[in-house]
């Protein structure tokens, strides 16, 4: 395969996302014209009067055609413009883009738990067959895909948070970058020798514990874990059947018939082989994970684009509705294009179909 | 294990045979689905807990002890059978002349009149979590079957047509993709609004269970909605069979005697396409269950015997009364892993190979 069509695949992808964008940005528009309730009955005090009603649908724009409204719209998200909060008195713009940090970083921590957890479970699961791990892998990615992960969030905030106080129940303290540039300001590594070297643990820990490092860690682990159980269960699952798969086919026994080690032939050869469909499956799956940020948002007052999102819709705030929405479906189609060029990458197959 | 192997008894086999008929299944099909069967204890295991939630949601009013929103201030939190809860009452006493705070501590011990405790406004969590499972699996049928209605339609004809329409309906389902199923779905049912339906219940009207409500509450706007979010899986999986068997022999046969485009896709290309179609419409029914529990737990339904909104009114009382919030989950979770089960024992039977396992948080 040579560099040339793999450039021109990622071309023809990037293009193709531009206009699934396009089509977001027009659904979500249109949105507010299929569902019922009018945004100025939302805006205006009870008792307005007609003419109020007019003149706040007027300095709003509403009362212009609907092709007029979708033509500015478009103009102004090309300048990076969602309009004007209708409740706060902000940019929509503004609030989404302070709110989406804490989402991707959310995602992120998920998906970084999901990854290290699930491919080494599902390769050993796979290679030890019928032995002990292998059940108990089966029976966690039964159980992991099968259990909301709200409920999840509910049931560890239950258990690690309220029983046994090891971590806050909600929240996010600080970002991770403001955290590392706190920690890397604030620490002492003479104080923690000294502690360490006194035998004062107590002493030790507490001071451990307020770096801001270790503040973030606290409150993200448990949105983190519930968040990335159902992809750990989803792609161990993924992982052991396909690993089963290739390692039964015939390149595999070749592999070993010439001596190659065995590690070399199921780490190289055959984990290589199996991740390809498993990137497929887990790009299709992005939506669930941003779908499932939502709800974890939610369970842990955690302040991202979730929250914000459903605080949206219960105040009828249009621009921030539809705002966080494009970001949402917009943030979907460049994760699961990049997921592509990744596949590609890894199958070249990918490209010439 | 329990033993299901009256599942296979003639009369099973008779209605299986009929399902077969409607389904368009061949025998061959059918005689693997029943050696995977006997072979799986996972997919037994399955059925056992469909049956069971099947036979809950259908005679919840003759199970339930009691009236699932009978409210009982007096017993409110008490704990299922088993457990204590411990309260703290804080009195003031004239104690020489001065208030004194007394801080009395007590306990509160389960009844056998409520196995599993009640919630915060003394409703009974049994009756509750019986009545939830009507709600969980008709949204998840109903949801499921508007979804592949409209998505196999869908897939179908773009598979079928290919071309201009294919490109059509494909570019739609992409848009469609882009949004997940959970934002998009409490995006449509927050802004529309939770309309509900009454159904009246056949067991109070004939007389048999007076005390249990008279009506029950189906969440229309939900079970719509969550239809429409999920089509485009079952049009994906629709399209992909048409375009491989659209250049088969028998189609180009049937074409040259004349079947209209009607006849052919409903007579040749649905029923070639059908068992793929199945084992997703079963993971679906998962993934839909899961959609209404959260969208109910975000407060976006139209009924409160839902477990999502059980789970969402106890995690109010989480450090109190630990039973309200988990019970109802506990719930969902054997329900879900039953049809995952038997959604894996239909992929084994059929081998219909298909990628993706629909959404759901």
């Amino acid at each position: 395969m040579t560099t040339v069509s793999l450039g021109r695949f990622l071309l023809k992808r990037a293009v193709q996302g531009v206009f699934v964008i396009w089509g977001v940005v027009t659904v979500v528009f249109l949105l507010r014209f299929i569902t019922p309730g009018d945004p100025v009955t939302f805006i205006a005090p009870l008792d307005a009067s007609q003419e109020l009603r007019r003149r706040i649908a007027a300095e709003l724009g509403l009362n212009r055609p609907i092709y007029v409204q979708y033509l500015d719209y478009l103009a102004g998200l090309l300048q990076g413009d969602m309009g004007y909060s209708y409740i706060s008195n902000t940019e929509a713009s503004a609030r989404v883009f302070a709110r989406l940090p804490a989402t991707v970083e959310l995602a992120v921590a998920a998906t970084v738990v999901a990854v290290a957890l699930s491919i080494p479970l599902g390769v050993v699961s796979a290679t030890r067959r019928h032995e002990p791990v292998d059940y108990g892998a089966t029976l966690f990615s039964l159980v992991g895909i099968s259990t909301p992960n709200f409920w999840l969030g509910i049931m560890l905030v239950l258990l690690l948070a309220v029983q046994f106080g090891l971590f806050p129940t909600s929240q996010r303290g600080t970002g991770f970058l403001p955290a590392v540039a706190g920690t890397v300001g604030q620490f002492d590594p003479g104080l923690v020798v000294r502690l360490a070297v006194e035998l004062r643990g107590e002493a030790l820990l507490a001071y451990l514990g307020k770096l801001p490092l270790v503040t973030w860690l606290a409150h993200i682990t448990l949105p983190a874990v519930t968040l990335g159980t159902y992809f750990t269960a989803l792609i161990t699952r993924l992982t052991r059947s396909g690993m089963l798969d290739e390692l039964g086919k015939s390149y595999i026994r070749a592999s070993r018939a010439k001596g190659l080690p065995e590690s070399l032939v199921r780490y190289k050869h055959a984990l290589r082989n199996t991740l390809a469909p498993v990137i497929t499956v887990v790009g299709l799956q992005l939506g669930t994970l941003i779908g499932g940020a939502v709800i974890t948002e939610a369970v842990f007052a955690w302040p991202g684009l979730g929250t914000e999102l459903i605080r949206a819709i219960n105040l009828r705030d249009w621009p921030l509705i539809q705002g966080s929405l494009i970001v949402i479906g917009a943030g979907f189609v460049v994760v699961n294009t990049l997921v592509d060029a990744l596949q590609a990458y890894l199958d070249p197959r990918v490209v010439a179909d | 294990m329990v033993d299901l192997d009256w599942l296979l008894h003639p009369v099973a086999s008779g209605a299986l045979s009929r399902l077969r008929e409607a389904l368009r299944l061949s025998p061959r099909t059918v005689r693997n689905l029943r050696t995977e069967f006997r072979r799986s204890a996972l997919a037994k295991l399955g059925v056992g807990l469909i049956v069971c939630a099947l036979l809950v949601a259908a005679f919840a009013p003759a199970l339930a002890p009691h009236n699932p929103t009978n409210q009982n201030l007096n017993d409110n939190q008490l704990p299922p059978l088993g457990f204590d809860r411990q309260t703290t009452n804080t009195t003031s006493k004239m104690v020489n002349g001065s208030i004194e705070i007394v801080n009395e501590t007590s306990w509160v011990n389960s009844t056998g009149e409520h196995p599993l405790g009640t919630d915060s406004l003394g409703r009974d969590m049994l009756s509750r979590t019986i009545y939830g499972a009507r709600t969980s699996l008709i949204v998840g049928v109903i949801g499921t079957g508007i979804a592949a209605l409209f998505g196999v339609t869908v897939g179908l004809l773009a598979g079928y047509y290919s071309g201009r329409i294919d490109d059509a309906l494909m570019r739609s389902a992409d848009v469609m993709l882009a949004f997940p199923s959970l934002v998009l779905a409490v995006a449509l049912v927050g802004l529309i609004g939770t309309a509900s339906v009454r159904v009246p219940d056949p067991f109070v009207r004939a007389g048999l269970t007076p005390n249990m409500p008279e009506t029950f509450t189906l969440p229309g706007t939900v079970i719509i909605v969550v239809g429409l979010v999920n089509w485009v899986w079952f049009a994906r999986v629709a399209r992909s069979e048409a375009l491989s068997v659209r250049s088969e022999e028998y189609i180009k046969a049937a074409r040259a005697v004349g079947a209209s485009d009607r006849h052919i896709v409903t007579r040749h290309v649905l029923p070639n396409s059908i068992t793929p179609i199945i084992v997703l419409a079963t993971i679906q029914v998962a993934a839909i269950i899961l959609l209404e529990s959260a969208l109910a737990f975000l407060g976006f339904s139209g009924t409160t015997l839902s477990w999502g909104f059980d789970i969402a009114q106890g995690r109010q009382y989480l450090s109190s009364s630990w039973w309200i919030a988990t019970i109802p989950g506990v719930a969902i979770v054997l329900t879900v892993v039953g049809i995952n089960l038997v959604g894996d024992w239909l992929r084994d039977a059929l081998d219909p190979g298909i990628e993706g396992e629909g959404g759901g948080p």
